[in-house]
């Protein structure tokens, strides 16, 4: 209760030399991780804006400059969430060719990612669901934007075609669960432990038990080295 | 829907056709929308009716969803045994599940505005889930070697085909969901039994369940809408209630003031529930002075911590102790159950808060509640020791896990619905249940009959 964030980060009033929009951007980004920190603390449901913007630094005001209401701030967070995190997969992914490389690269970035943000993370994974329907909605949208990428997989799978329709939509939503059930055990810092055997998951349907446990045995091909971005 | 004329009981009578209004109601509007006076209105009921069962619309909702779950559970139980192979035994469950559902799109839709009630309700769709895994997980007793498929693989299989069912309920396409049983068998034996045996899935029929009656049909279900779930109707597993309980002395209330501010606060949220204590409420209960509540606690959520420990350490003493007494595994089990019992039945207002408040009070207690079930895990496992192959070859990694699943949700059932004081009822249920996967059902039926 005691240490709400300092107010350090706080841009002194009036005088900015940035331009506007990257204030602007720099701000929902700051009251998207000033909710998703509340969140964590006292669960959805409980929040205020008050306690985001006292979290947040800002001033009321600058709050509904940004979000019509806490539901929208908490929409926008796990847009930005989902924005993110599929960019990071594709990113990922995309420097290697072979597509179990490709797996074990892109489940690599986003268990980093979910590592990395723990509090945007349950916000988006687990508090998601008592957020009301529209985030509900979100949420499963969200999880269907992973889909096509697993759906490549088909082509490189001696039986692509005849495979279970909603092969992918199992495969996503197994990835999401376990690190659903991990985030709310308290285990956040070992979900990158899980990487193996959710390639191991990934692959199997696709190249077979043998070749997809080779691949997670392999592990994901040289992290990017830091700051790539 | 529901047929009330054949009930019995008036109250419980009384007591379905709110859940069942609830049911409705929820699946309607949501969560958020939902009030007491609607689902009075919906149900002919008065509000003295409700309060005689419920202490407020989320205690309805927790209750509902309780018998909700013990139903699928109950249903996924039968389904199971009807059936000796793994595949079949399965499908039988995922054919089951599948069907309760179409038949009832209010429950399913219910079963995703519950959700919004918090953390109690996603942690009892969890064990749930950890059941379902457990089932799924199975499957690497069909391998020639069990341990090529890592333990978290059932987990996700079981989440993915929750999340598949999940997804099509909430976009209203309830009608789509027995197509999706093939898909499902077909994802779930993949790992397992290798892509032949998945497409092999996929070409069998979808829906059209078979009936899946027990060679010794106990009490006939009917067909379509059930009222929520009487003992009496449960499996043979975990049915039996022998009538007669034993009363038990009030011991756990001591003079030492931290010890009166635990007890205040258990009956103060016996009372008005987590959320609505307050402060004055624990000091009043505890009789002590508001000071000496700050001399002990920084808040209630301090409070609540310290309460919920002592009791689990309380708990766990009976039952550690219980347990070390026997040298017989089995004899052990059914002793350390039956003190965990008598415990909570002794104790309503701590039963009430271990077991039921714990899960809306804060992500703290949420995990201490998480460790709290695991550590009754190691009593079990014991079990597994010098067991025949063959039986270790049926138990998977998490039938421990899923067995304390099992017991701890029928407690919390009966708690929330108010009749703790006849937990220790269920006795040779949860013994017979617990033992049965290591000694075989004529075994622990024969242990949890012991006098």
């Amino acid at each position: 209760m005691a240490d709400r964030v300092t107010h350090a980060t706080r841009k002194p009033p009036g005088r900015h030399p940035l331009p506007r929009e990257f204030i602007t951007r720099h701000q929902r980004a700051r009251i998207i991780a000033a909710l998703a920190e509340e969140t964590v603390e006292q669960g959805y449901r409980s929040v205020t804006v008050a306690d985001i913007v006292g979290r947040a630094g800002i001033a009321r005001n600058t709050f509904y400059e940004n979000f019509s209401s806490k539901e929208d701030c908490f929409l926008a967070a796990s847009e930005f969430a989902v924005k993110e995190a599929l960019r990071r997969v594709v990113d990922a992914a995309s420097r290697v060719d072979a597509w179990p490389q490709r797996v074990n690269a892109g489940l690599a970035a986003f268990l980093g990612y979910v590592a990395g943000e723990p509090a945007l993370a349950r916000t988006c994974i687990v508090e998601a669901l008592s957020a009301g329907p529209a985030a509900v909605e979100r949420y499963e949208r969200s999880i269907q934007a992973f889909v096509p990428l697993f759906r490549m997989g088909r082509k490189v799978a001696p039986n692509g075609d005849s495979l279970p329709a909603t092969l992918e939509e199992t495969i996503v939503g197994g990835v999401f669960w376990i690190i659903y059930q991990r985030i709310v055990m308290g285990q956040v810092e070992e979900i990158e432990q899980l990487l193996p055997e959710l390639v191991e998951f990934s692959l199997t349907p696709y190249v077979g038990a043998e070749a997809a446990r080779r691949a997670a045995a392999e592990g994901p091909p040289d992290k990017p080295s830091d700051g790539a971005e | 829907m529901l047929e009330t004329e054949a009930r019995p009981r008036t109250g419980d009578a009384e007591r379905a056709q709110i859940v069942e209004a609830l049911i409705e109601i929820a699946a309607e509007r949501g969560y958020g929308e939902t009030s007491i006076e609607l689902v009075l209105e919906r149900a002919g009921l008065d509000r003295p009716a409700f309060d005689r069962h419920f202490r407020g619309k989320y205690d309805c909702f927790l209750s509902a969803w309780q018998e909700l779950n013990e139903e699928c559970l109950a249903t996924m139980v039968r389904a199971y045994e009807s059936r000796e192979e793994w595949t079949d035994r399965l499908r039988a469950v995922a054919r089951e599940v599948i069907a309760g559902l179409s038949r009832d799109p209010s429950r399913a839709h219910f079963g995703i505005e519950v959700l919004a009630a918090g953390d109690a309700a996603r942690a009892r769709r969890d064990m749930t889930m950890r059941v379902i895994a457990s089932l799924i997980d199975a499957g690497r007793r069909e391998m020639e070697d069990p341990e090529a498929v890592p333990h978290t693989t059932a987990e996700a299989l079981a989440g993915s085909a929750y999340g598949q069912i999940y997804s099509r309920v909430v976009r209203g396409r309830v009608e789509e969901l027995p197509d999706l049983v093939p898909q499902l068998m077909s994802a779930a034996v993949l790992p397992y039994l290798g892509i032949e045996a998945a497409m092999a899935e996929l070409g069998r029929e979808s829906a059209a369940p078979d009936g899946y009656a027990r060679p010794v049909a106990r009490k006939k279900k009917a067909k379509t809408a059930k009222p929520p779930v009487d003992p009496a109707e449960y499996p043979p597993e975990l049915a039996r209630l022998p009538p007669g309980r034993h009363g038990l002395p009030r011991e756990f209330v001591t003079h030492n003031q931290r010890e009166r501010l635990i007890a205040g606060l258990a009956e103060a949220i016996a009372e008005n529930g987590y959320s609505a204590t307050t402060i004055a409420h624990i000091t009043r209960a505890a009789a002590v002075s508001r000071r000496t509540f700050y001399e002990h606690f920084e808040s209630k959520d301090q409070c609540f911590v310290a309460a919920y420990d002592t009791v689990m350490e309380e708990l766990q003493g009976r039952v550690t102790a219980a347990f070390e007494e026997s040298d017989d595994w089995a004899q052990a089990i059914r002793a350390g159950i039956a003190a965990m019992l008598e415990f909570l039945a002794a104790e309503p207002n701590l039963a009430r808060l271990c077991m039921v408040e714990a899960l809306v009070a804060g992500p703290a207690v949420v995990e201490r509640y998480d460790a709290a079930i695991q550590s009754f895990v190691p009593y079990f496992r014991e079990g597994r020791e010098g067991r025949p192959k063959k039986v270790l070859d049926r138990l998977s990694p998490t039938t421990e896990e899923a067995l304390v699943g099992g017991m701890v949700s029928l407690i919390s059932r009966r708690i929330i619905a108010g009749r703790t004081e006849e937990l220790q009822d269920l006795l040779p249920d949860l013994v017979e249940f617990t033992l049965t996967p290591y000694l075989g059902s004529a075994e622990a039926a024969k242990i949890a009959k012991q006098k």
